[in-house]
């Protein structure tokens, strides 16, 4: 595999929203690995669905961090999912939970969509409450995703070499 | 007992909402209801922060439509300030405001609303998605939405600082004039979004109108409330986003309430119900009468289907030819629900051509876009027409210059009573004998989502706990128990 001429290989995408409980943890693991990794394409984002496209466009990789709210682990549980992992399920919500949705429209329309998408998630608390604190368990694990991070991007990076 | 059908969450809309629909013993229908589970809590948030940073901070308010916030906020400081912005600064607004409109209705129509009409209310809920939309309407089409979607939002980046979270509006004007060069570009993509939008308005032509079963649809009488519109309009009552004064028109047609946007609270108020987060509004003189239509009901209805009902006329040459086919097809005022796709796509002309009026209008380019505020900040009120309607923005400001009260209004709380309305319709029109598909069940969403409502930014009342309300009917309709959790936690039982 050789790595494209034009853009990143590999993009690192942080979702989340600052001012939203712990809807702040992607922006945070993003902060550290901008720090630590330079040269690897950092990019934070609170759009959703259809919004999230530029984002996503591009790069033959991309590494999401995100938070998720399932309910049924506790808080600062940790997810990795690959794309292909998930049964993806269209028209189920592209305003707001698009990621998928959005990378099915770019392959359609033969779009510049990754080659390979890798989410990494963390069970959160309480996204929802403006200007809210973080949930002690969901704050614990900022060092730990951002770590994870780091490893995961090179061996992406040694994949190309 | 009752069979109680949900239908959770509703699909391709911004922010979780429930509709509970209440069977009776012959399966027909009891009660619709569209519920809202979500929690914000913006205008408590806000308090005690500097004026300046309020366009930033409310334009976070949601991922779909924060330049709508930006501007509303923007034009509130204009007014908490009291001061005017030169003339250059208020097109730019106004052009940056159009690119952005032009986005996001395209975005809605192919998108979000396309599963329904593109692709069909009765299609296979396997094929009601946005993959279904691009098999209907052709790879290339698909391409051509995207493409024409990332040069609008490139425009607002060179203008606004940032194409999602725009960083340009200040009290008294906006960041930086538009340099020859970029003006150059907003007239180049300004003739191609012209061109697009008339190509969507064939597309729609195509797709929809020439199809009677879709035509039958949206002049059904399950989607058809007789209610006010309101919307803002220019001193001679054509449709404007940005700036004007508000009109309201009665269900007949007539003009019942005319006012500036500093005026709005004598007009217009808000009120609960125990069974959602959202605050309802309704017009002041008719009253809240209850989930009724008519002219004796405050209920009133925003958005495009709205925005044509109150104005006379448009003032751009191709939308207003869109806009008098439309009348001539469906008459005026207009009071089918679905009509807003149709009207939205009107609207995307409109905001073109006004890009593309803007684009050359060699004002635009004045490198005066600053009046420096010289007052102490008191109260600001900005209004603008969001693509989903009539957004408003209230501050106050203490004595220390820091925000102490913020009201803010958005489109869906306008809209929210007749979406209420719409639910219930037709849930009763199209299940009978206890016949419920999955085609009912979308035409059943579909009352909601050709508001297109944006719940996630409705449901800022920060109440104490989550509202909830259950009713037992028996088949005569007659209420054997409620249950109710009010928003303070209580529970009650009658």
């Amino acid at each position: 595999m050789t790595v494209p001429s034009t853009g990143p290989s590999l993009r690192i995408l942080a979702l989340g929203n600052d001012i939203l409980g712990d809807d702040a943890f992607a922006f945070l693991v993003a902060q550290r690995v901008r720090e630590r990794i330079p040269g690897v394409e950092v990019t934070c984002s609170s759009a959703s669905g259809f919004h999230l496209l530029d984002d996503l466009l591009g790069v033959e990789r991309l590494l999401v961090v995100d938070t998720v709210m399932t309910g049924t682990a506790p808080p600062g549980t940790v997810y990795v999912v690959r794309e292909g992992d998930l049964e993806v399920t269209p028209g189920n919500s592209p305003h707001y939970t698009g990621i998928f949705e959005t990378l099915s429209l770019a392959r359609a329309l033969h779009l510049n969509a990754p080659r390979e998408v890798l989410i990494i998630a963390v069970e959160a608390a309480d996204c929802l409450t403006v200007g809210g604190p973080m949930h002690p368990a969901v704050e614990a694990v900022v060092p730990v995703i951002a770590e994870m991070v780091e490893s995961t991007s090179r061996n992406f990076a040694s994949d190309f070499s | 007992m009752n069979t109680k059908v949900s239908i959770e969450p509703i699909t391709r809309l911004e922010g979780h909402g429930k509709i509970e629909i209440y069977l009776d013993d012959k399966g027909n229908v009891d009660r619709a209801w569209f519920q809202v589970p979500e929690l914000r809590g913006f205008e408590k948030f806000v308090q005690g922060r500097l004026p300046e940073d309020m366009p930033q901070i409310t334009s976070r308010i949601c991922g779909v439509c924060p330049t709508a916030h930006h501007m509303a906020s923007t034009k509130a400081l204009d007014d908490l300030y009291k001061v005017t912005p030169p003339a250059a600064a208020k097109k730019v607004r106004e052009l940056v405001y159009s690119t952005f409109m032009a986005e996001d209705h395209t975005l809605h129509f192919y998108f979000l609303g396309g599963p329904d009409f593109v692709v069909g209310p009765t299609a296979p809920k396997a094929e009601r998605n946005v993959l279904g939309v691009i098999a209907k309407v052709g790879i290339e089409t698909g391409q051509k939405v995207i493409a024409m979607r990332r040069k609008l939002r490139e425009l607002t980046a060179l203008a606004a600082g940032k194409p999602i979270h725009p960083v340009f509006g200040l009290p008294g004007g906006v960041a930086k004039p538009l340099s020859a060069d970029i003006l150059a570009q907003f007239k180049t993509v300004a003739a191609e979004a012209v061109d697009f939008a008339l190509f969507t308005l064939d597309v729609f032509d195509k797709i929809v109108l020439k199809n009677s079963g879709y035509v039958d649809l949206i002049v059904s009488d399950g989607f058809t409330h007789k209610t006010y519109y309101m919307g803002m309009v220019d001193e001679k009552n054509r449709l404007n986003f940005y700036d004007g004064t508000m009109r309201v028109v009665a269900p007949e047609g007539n003009e019942s309430a005319r006012f500036a946007s500093r005026d709005y609270a004598q007009y217009i108020a808000e009120r609960t119900e125990p069974w959602s987060y959202m605050k309802f509004t309704y017009l002041k003189a008719p009253g809240w009468t209850g989930f009724n239509e008519g002219s004796s009901s405050g209920i009133y209805c925003v958005a495009p289907l709205a925005r044509l009902n109150v104005t006379d006329a448009l003032a751009t040459p191709h939308a207003q030819a869109a806009y008098e086919q439309y009348i001539k097809t469906l008459g005026k005022p207009v009071h089918h629900t679905l009509a807003n796709h149709w009207a939205r796509v009107i609207e995307l002309l409109y905001a073109a051509e006004r890009m593309q009026e803007l684009a050359n209008d060699p004002e635009t380019g004045d490198s005066n876009v600053r009046t420096l505020p010289t007052e102490q900040p008191r109260e600001g009120i900005g209004i603008v027409e969001a693509p989903r309607g009539t957004l408003i923005h209230h501050y106050k400001a203490g004595e220390d210059g820091r925000i102490s009260n913020a009201n803010l209004i958005v489109a869906t709380q306008n809209n929210a009573a007749r979406i209420a309305l719409g639910v219930d319709k037709a849930a009763r029109t199209l299940i009978t004998g206890g016949k419920v598909d999955d085609g009912i069940l979308n035409m059943v969403e579909m009352a909601f989502r050709a508001y297109d409502p944006c719940l996630g930014c409705a449901t800022h009342s920060l109440p104490g706990s989550m509202p909830l309300r259950v009713n037992v009917h028996n088949p005569q309709g007659d209420m054997l128990t409620t249950v109710r959790r009010d928003s303070d936690g209580s529970i009650h039982r009658t």
